[in-house]
């Protein structure tokens, strides 16, 4: 019986891969989860290092194909100073937002130090910085790195992401950066820090949720798709990573009691102009999306700027645990069908079971290097 | 605390094997004759196609068995009494009988017996034990169909999206979609389209992992599902399905049963994600969870 599981292979692969190589670094009274969070890079460094093939010989390679892609992508850099919104129309006069969407960027979450108080690139800038995040990826030797989303296929210079003038994908704070955490919020991360449960583990790890949200902001520059169906009462939001759907109800029906909760949250959405505004709430106790408690409210609003875009905004509010709210914004730009595929993750979570079997190894061995 | 892989066996208490003695009872599957609803014109979306929209949900027990089945303990009487047992019901098969090659038959019973057993690996021989639905897998089609769970029905003119509450899986139905599918999957390829106001939608490329029921009873990657969807009314639906597996079954067979509309102000999906309720169940017997090392803690360490 053929199974075709390919997305649920690439994750499992990646986390084999994270799991794989690197000796322990006993420093001190660091916990178990601080030596293994440091693992992937180190892994991936590793792996590049292997490669018989030097970076230049490997983008030498698909010189072409990174020169077409570039030549597209540059003539779609994203200006967020000249965003004009001229959506269609559904049949019964609502902004029409469905069809597939890609929710990826190059862009960093937060703004990088050295591009302090540059809040904007020209577009030259734009244009170069993009060429830069698509010639390290496409320098990654194949043969070498697998499923660490850099590996040719699986990069996302591959997909019609955008340059985009923004340095940050957070637009406020004014800095770029996430607002300090409350010391509550700051507690809160560093109970979770503990890795070797499997309560512990993130919750795409186990399957719980994927890894596009809410809200949709990009996993650490991989590839996600999103499918948005439209009705006269009701948006669903589908997102390939774990095939996590949010029904999205456009009646104005009051809000469940705070006793319902869910791991995706609970949506309401409705038209402001040419804007849907999705206001969630009630998420599951134990999500604790970046350390977020239950209270998270998430504020999301899509825009259909064009044939080709979606603007996609964030608003993430918890006073419990940042000081400030805070907001992304970044395009989603518009794919072709066939769009999204079954994602059974649960199902086929091979890969869980080589990360609790390799955690459990290092805190073992920590544990003895302690008493030694 | 454990290690390695064991095979976890929960006791199977209950001594009927039910679904291979079937009372030679013919029944025309579970809906109720054509002359009981009045002739029901269904309603139009806006490009004026019936609209199946809404919340619907069967309200039979062939999610415990498709054939005809008593009252039953569950696999826990001890533990829950009468929480765990179940209904009796009538079959939803056409004619009450499953045309099993003898093989198939054989192996029904033996999935019957494994029905709860989990053991869980990292390779694919762990689809060879239990119930899908007690590890929380996808349920396919059609048994997504008769879970004791609400789904949802979204139309646009290209694709009809069913969102299930069991797990929050989903399926796109393809309207007038030439495209085949391109891989295996537990909920299936689904193309569709309209022959007056019924929807025709044609299953196929599943893996062959789903069963369709908790007794067993089973099909392989190259089952074949010819559904029918008909309103009957502002609040019904009668559903039927054609099943066809040549692996399995020597001839197709039918299902049928109606489909009640959720019609409650504000009714609505409450997420159902099963995969936390599983995992002491599922990973448990690994050694996997922190909460079980605290119970076993011995006093002195």
């Amino acid at each position: 019986m053929g199974t075709v599981a390919w997305a649920p292979r690439r994750v499992s692969m990646l986390l084999l891969a994270v799991m794989l190589w690197a000796s322990i670094p006993v420093t001190g009274q660091a916990p178990p989860s601080a030596l293994i969070n440091q693992r992937s890079e180190e892994t991936v460094e590793a792996a590049r290092e292997a490669s018989p093939r030097t970076p230049e010989e490997t983008f030498a390679y698909f010189e072409d194909e990174v020169d077409e892609a570039l030549a597209q992508a540059i003539r779609q850099v994203w200006d967020p100073t000249r965003i004009r919104p001229n959506s269609p129309r559904t049949p019964w006069g609502d902004p029409d937002l469905g069809g597939y969407w890609l929710n990826a960027a190059y862009t960093p979450l937060e703004r990088p130090d050295e591009l302090a108080g540059k809040p904007l690139y020209t577009i030259e800038e734009a244009i170069e910085a993009f060429r830069g995040y698509v010639t390290r990826d496409a320098s990654v030797d194949p043969a070498t790195v697998h499923y660490d989303w850099t590996e040719f296929g699986m990069d996302i210079w591959q997909s019609p992401v955008r340059p985009n003038r923004r340095t940050a994908l957070i637009v406020d704070p004014p800095d770029g950066k996430l607002p300090a955490l409350t010391p509550e919020g700051r507690e809160r991360l560093q109970t979770q820090a503990r890795l070797d449960t499997l309560e512990s583990r993130s919750l795409y790890e186990r399957c719980i949720s994927g890894n596009q949200g809410p809200p949709g902001i990009p996993f650490t520059q991989q590839t996600g798709e999103a499918q948005i169906i439209q009705t006269p009462d009701h948006v669903v939001l589908t997102m390939q990573s774990n095939s996590d759907v949010r029904i999205i109800p456009l009646d104005g029906r009051p809000r469940p009691p705070d006793s319902i909760r869910a791991w995706l949250g609970d949506a309401r959405g409705r038209w402001e102009g040419d804007t849907l505004v999705v206001e969630t709430t009630n998420f599951h106790e134990e999500r604790k999306w970046r350390g977020a408690a239950d209270n998270l409210h998430l504020e999301e609003r899509f825009t259909r700027i064009d044939e080709v875009t979606l603007l996609y905004e964030a608003t993430i509010t918890d006073p419990t645990t940042w000081e400030a709210p805070w907001t992304v914004e970044f395009p989603w730009p518009k794919l072709e069908p066939p769009g999204l595929f079954e994602f059974a993750c649960h199902e086929q979570n091979y890969g869980i079971i080589n990360v609790m079997r390799g955690v459990q190894a290092r805190a073992a061995e920590y544990e003895a290097a302690l008493e030694r | 605390m454990h290690s390695g892989l064991k095979v976890v066996t929960v006791a199977v208490v209950t001594i009927t094997v039910i679904a291979i003695v079937s009372p030679a009872v013919a029944t025309a599957g579970q809906t109720p004759s054509d002359e009981l609803f009045p002739p029901y014109t269904t309603p139009r979306t806006a490009d004026g196609r019936p609209d199946l929209g809404g919340i619907w949900q069967s309200f039979t027990t062939a999610n415990r068995n498709i054939l005809a089945h008593s009252a039953e303990p569950g696999a826990h009487p001890e533990l829950l009494g009468a929480w765990g047992a179940s209904r009796g019901a009538l079959s939803i098969v056409e004619g009450n009988e499953l045309p099993y090659q003898p093989w198939a038959a054989a192996q029904q019973i033996e999935n019957y017996e494994n029905r709860t057993l989990v053991q869980v690996t990292n390779d694919p021989s762990r689809f060879d034990t239990g119930d899908p639905e007690i590890q929380c897998y996808r349920a396919g089609v059609p048994r997504a169909n008769y879970m004791p769970y609400p789904f949802q029905i979204f139309q646009t003119p290209e694709q009809i999206l069913i969102v299930y509450e069991y797990k929050g899986a989903s399926r796109t139905i393809n309207m007038d979609s030439e495209q085949g599918a391109p891989g295996d999957t537990w909920m299936g390829w689904s193309n569709g389209h309209w022959e007056g106001d019924t929807l025709v939608v044609d299953v196929t490329g599943f893996n062959g992992h789903t069963w369709f029921d908790r007794a067993g009873n089973f099909h392989s990657d190259a089952l074949h599902v010819v559904e029918r969807w008909t309103r009957v009314s502002a609040y019904h639906m009668r559903y039927e399905a054609t099943i066809e597996d040549p692996n399995v079954f020597t001839r197709p067979w039918k299902m049928s049963f109606l489909l009640y509309r959720q019609v409650e102000e504000n009714a609505r999906l409450i997420e159902f994600n099963c995969i936390p309720f599983v995992e002491e169940l599922m990973y448990g017997p690994l050694g996997f969870l922190g909460r079980q090392e605290a119970e076993n803690q011995e006093p002195d360490d």
